[in-house]
């Protein structure tokens, strides 16, 4: 294979070719290259098995009504102060609608009740989170279509450029050098 | 007086500017280096009217001028003076003002740096671009937002003072100013990149030049976001300090596109590549300044009708839409000259390393900036008013922050170009067992919660990656190793991950808890015990405050307090914080009781960490100044730097950034450098 690189060094571009990688580390040997690699490997069983642990049961058992009251308010706008929500405001406003929220559920309203009860009073905006539908929806499917999409040309680009043969001068190109070397 | 001195400083600033930026383009267009001299010494006149200007207002100020009516809205004769002087920046026409003189200081700044090179035309559009800015900030002041306008009618004796909240704690004199020295400081670089669109010098030039002033802004800016966030801590009394709220959101989001530039300049650097990217993110970067600033001072945030009520709004938006025009246009005037000659042989590289930061910073202020404005534009578009709070920014930024923590600890150990599995597992060995640790020690002592666990797991990784760089950096070179950008940007790494994991943890295992509490009785949450002691009210010349004393697990008395404005309806909570590095004790006297021995209302919040995140905050700023400090220089006639040829007087190799001594001769000697047509055609 000729290859009209301009640069100096051809070799790297050589090197750079797919299927470097394997042909470097197959070079060491398979079974070398597992030894070496198997205390990273052993790691890989330990973390997940600790994330499982740690992500499975909260020790405070079922929720208590106080929790779950503290959950809700959390998701409710403030409706008076900028930013806050009702878990965390200590606004008139918000003061009555933790009160509210935790009648209800002592009343033995379920969550969505009390949540439903809530838009009910104050509109849909009162809730801190957007709805999954409707022009709502975009806020959560834009960001994700987004980054698909950038992801998608990113790899796009990447694969286009190295599947790229070298490139070749031109007549134009030579032209070019030929009128810069000042001939 | 005043008022007459204000607006003629404002004016002489303002026609200096456009003079300026008139006698620059002029020099440009006839290539006349006197003119381009002329045109930059400008930038003396405007910082000369621009101090002035400041000086006349805190004069206004000091001195109690209420015929000036900004002086009469934010200052009254029982301010005190701190928060007199603080009131420059205290509302809409003052800090634009702040703005104008932090602005012109740049200018001057920059105007000295490059006083021997005003024949060039780099620095002649970059001046232009800079004094064109100034027309547009010194303008407003001129009309929409005048600090100096006049009262009519009759002069008040005393004034209205100050936003209580804004006179409630000394960080309010230092988190505006640093904020806007980051803000304002992305002019610099910016200018430089529409410098080198309009010259057409398109290679690296403009980059390292602007090098410093982008990473001084930068840890300018990281500073401000963090004094706010002690700021909020500290006065506003929920016991946050981040609540998505667009005030927030708009400084955060200069901070995500600049932190993406910063990393994806270096692949420009090394490569050649990306070009037309990083010109777009310094473009966007300065964009987002100039629409935050919309967003937080127009009122379109009260409503989106709310904005056309005062021409600042408008004359704002206007202003952006013609940064993104003008930006977007060069670009694609340029774009033939722009193609990069470099390619990305393999994503597990350095550089891939980089675009893939780029792309989650892009999606991270994708989702900000969408959070932030999509209740104006559903509101603008078909009147329906929507809430994004939140649940919505955390549930949708998690994803993103864990991997960017999993791409810190793996990206510094990829090497440039291409690597192989075997340089991975070498490197990143230890601090994959230092994660691995910290995962199952915080499972054993009982943390839960899967994404918690995951930022502690991958902070660890992250850190001990940063960590294992600048140990072996500093073996070979000693405390110098700890210099330049690689070594630098590893402290800042640091700085981010302490943040990162104060604010997993803090927002995990927070408690809150109110208590109606008599004098003398006790209550208890999450393993500490206040106790409330009693209320005093003591009368100071601006408010009345009514302050409780709580002792905390028995030891010291902190005092929460209320205080009553005389101009205010509401008291305003000042909290009261038991600050350990374990955990903060917080309190807040919510309803003061209406006799001595009635019992008063107390909101207790225990959050782990906390002032970890002030302190990762200053590890980062920190690491920002080591980066800009040069590291260890490699002299051209050395031995060990590159071989004859590779050495590039206008564009220096930027100290390696990997200290590895095995691995480092890398086989491949940059290609590109040697043919790069925009360069070549432009310097």
């Amino acid at each position: 294979m000729t290859e009209p690189t301009p640069g100096p060094e051809p070799a790297p571009v050589a090197e750079s070719r797919p299927g470097g990688l394997d042909a470097a580390t197959g070079t060491d040997g398979g079974g070398g290259s597992l030894r070496r690699w198997l205390p990273f490997l052993l790691l890989v069983p330990v973390v997940t098995i600790a994330l499982f642990v740690g992500a499975g049961g909260d020790d405070a058992g079922p929720p208590t009504p106080a929790r779950r009251a503290a959950g809700i308010a959390g998701e409710v706008r403030c409706p008076t102060c900028e930013g806050l929500s009702a878990a965390e405001s200590e606004a008139s406003a918000s003061v009555a609608i933790r009160a509210e929220i935790r009648r209800r559920i002592d009343e033995g309203e379920t969550d969505d009740e009390v949540r439903s009860f809530l838009v009910g009073r104050y509109g849909r905006d009162i809730l801190l989170t957007p709805e999954g539908s409707g022009v709502a929806g975009l806020v959560w499917a834009l960001p994700v279509a987004g980054f698909v999409l950038g992801a998608g040309l990113l790899v796009l680009t990447m694969r286009r450029r190295r599947d790229q043969p070298l490139r070749t001068a031109s007549a134009e190109d030579r032209r070019l050098v030929e009128q810069a070397m000042g001939r | 007086m005043n008022a007459l001195a204000g607006q003629s400083a404002v004016l002489f600033g303002f026609l200096a500017a456009v003079s300026g930026a008139g006698t620059t383009v002029a020099g440009l267009v006839r290539k006349r280096p006197a003119l381009l001299r002329r045109g930059l010494a400008h930038v003396w006149v405007v910082l000369g009217a621009a101090v002035v200007a400041v000086v006349v207002m805190e004069r206004a100020l000091i001195t109690n001028d209420f015929s000036l009516e900004y002086v009469a809205g934010n200052h009254s004769r029982a301010t005190p003076l701190l928060y007199t002087v603080a009131s420059l920046w205290g509302a809409l026409e003052g800090s634009i003002l702040l703005w104008s003189l932090i602005l012109a200081g740049y200018l001057a700044l920059m105007a000295r740096r490059f006083r021997t090179r005003a024949d060039d035309p780099l620095v002649g559009w970059a001046t232009v671009t800079g004094l064109a800015v100034a027309v547009f900030f010194f303008g407003l002041m001129l009309g929409p937002a005048n600090p100096f306008r006049e009262v009519v009618g009759k002069i008040a004796a005393d004034g209205a003072g100050p936003n209580p909240l804004l006179q409630n704690h000394p960080l309010m004199a230092f988190h505006p100013p640093v904020l806007y020295l980051g803000y304002v400081g992305f002019t610099i670089p910016f200018a430089f990149a529409i410098a080198a669109l309009a010259t057409g010098r398109l290679g690296e030039g403009w980059l390292i030049e602007t090098r410093r002033w982008t990473l001084f802004a930068w840890a300018f800016l990281t500073a401000g976001i963090i004094l706010g966030a002690w700021w909020s801590y500290e006065v506003l009394g929920w016991g946050g300090y981040w609540a998505w709220d667009p005030v927030e959101n708009a400084s955060f989001l200069p901070w995500l596109t600049g932190t993406a530039y910063l990393h994806s300049v270096m692949v420009q650097e090394r490569r050649g590549m990306l070009r037309v990217w990083n010109l777009s993110l310094l473009i966007a970067t300065f964009s987002l300044t100039i629409l935050g600033t919309f967003l937080t001072r127009s009122g379109v945030l009260d409503s989106v009708h709310a904005f056309t009520e005062s021409p600042i709004g408008p004359a704002i938006l206007g202003f952006f839409a013609v940064v993104v025009a003008a930006g977007v246009g060069l670009i694609a005037w340029r774009g033939d000259r722009l193609r990069s000659p470099g390619a990305i042989d393999s994503p597990l590289s350095r550089e891939g390393a980089f675009l893939a930061n780029n792309l989650l910073f892009g999606a991270f202020a994708f989702v900000v900036l969408l959070g932030t404005v999509f209740p104006l534009l559903a509101e603008a578009l078909n009147g329906e008013r929507i809430t994004v709070g939140r649940p919505y920014f955390d549930r949708m930024v998690t994803p993103v922050a864990l991997t960017l923590l999993f791409l810190m600890a793996v990206a510094p150990a990829l090497p440039w170009r291409k690597a192989s599995g075997e340089l991975l597992r070498t490197r990143l060995q230890w601090p994959a067992w230092a994660a691995t640790a910290v995962v199952v020690a915080c499972v054993a002592s009982g943390l839960r919660g899967l994404g918690t666990l995951l930022a502690f797991g991958l902070g660890a990784f992250a850190a001990a990656a940063a960590v294992r760089q600048l140990v072996l950096s500093a073996r070979r070179n000693g405390m110098r190793g700890l210099l330049g950008r690689a070594n630098g940007g590893m402290v800042v790494h640091i700085g981010v991950v302490v943040v990162a994991v104060t604010f997993a943890a803090s927002s995990a295992y927070g408690h809150r808890a109110e208590f109606r509490l008599s004098p003398g009785e006790s209550a208890s949450l999450a393993g500490h015990s206040v106790t409330y002691l009693g209320t005093r009210t003591v009368q100071y010349p601006s408010k009345r405050r009514v302050i409780a004393d709580v002792k905390v697990d028995d030891g010291k008395v902190y005092q929460p307090s209320l205080s009553l404005f005389p101009n205010a309806t509401q008291a305003i909570g000042t909290p009261s914080v038991r600050t350990t590095p374990a955990g903060d004790v917080y309190l807040t006297l919510i309803a003061a009781p209406r006799t001595p021995e009635a019992p008063a209302v107390l909101a207790v919040i225990v959050q782990p960490l906390v002032m970890w995140l002030w302190l990762g905050g200053a590890l980062m700023v920190i690491g920002t100044f080591m980066a800009v400090v040069p590291g260890r220089r490699r002299r051209p006639t050395e031995p060990a730097s590159a071989p004859a040829g590779e050495y590039r007087p206008t564009a220096p190799t930027p100290p390696r950034p990997d200290p590895e001594p095995v691995r480092m001769p890398e086989p491949v000697r940059d290609p590109v450098g040697v043919a790069r047509p925009a360069e070549a055609s432009g310097t």
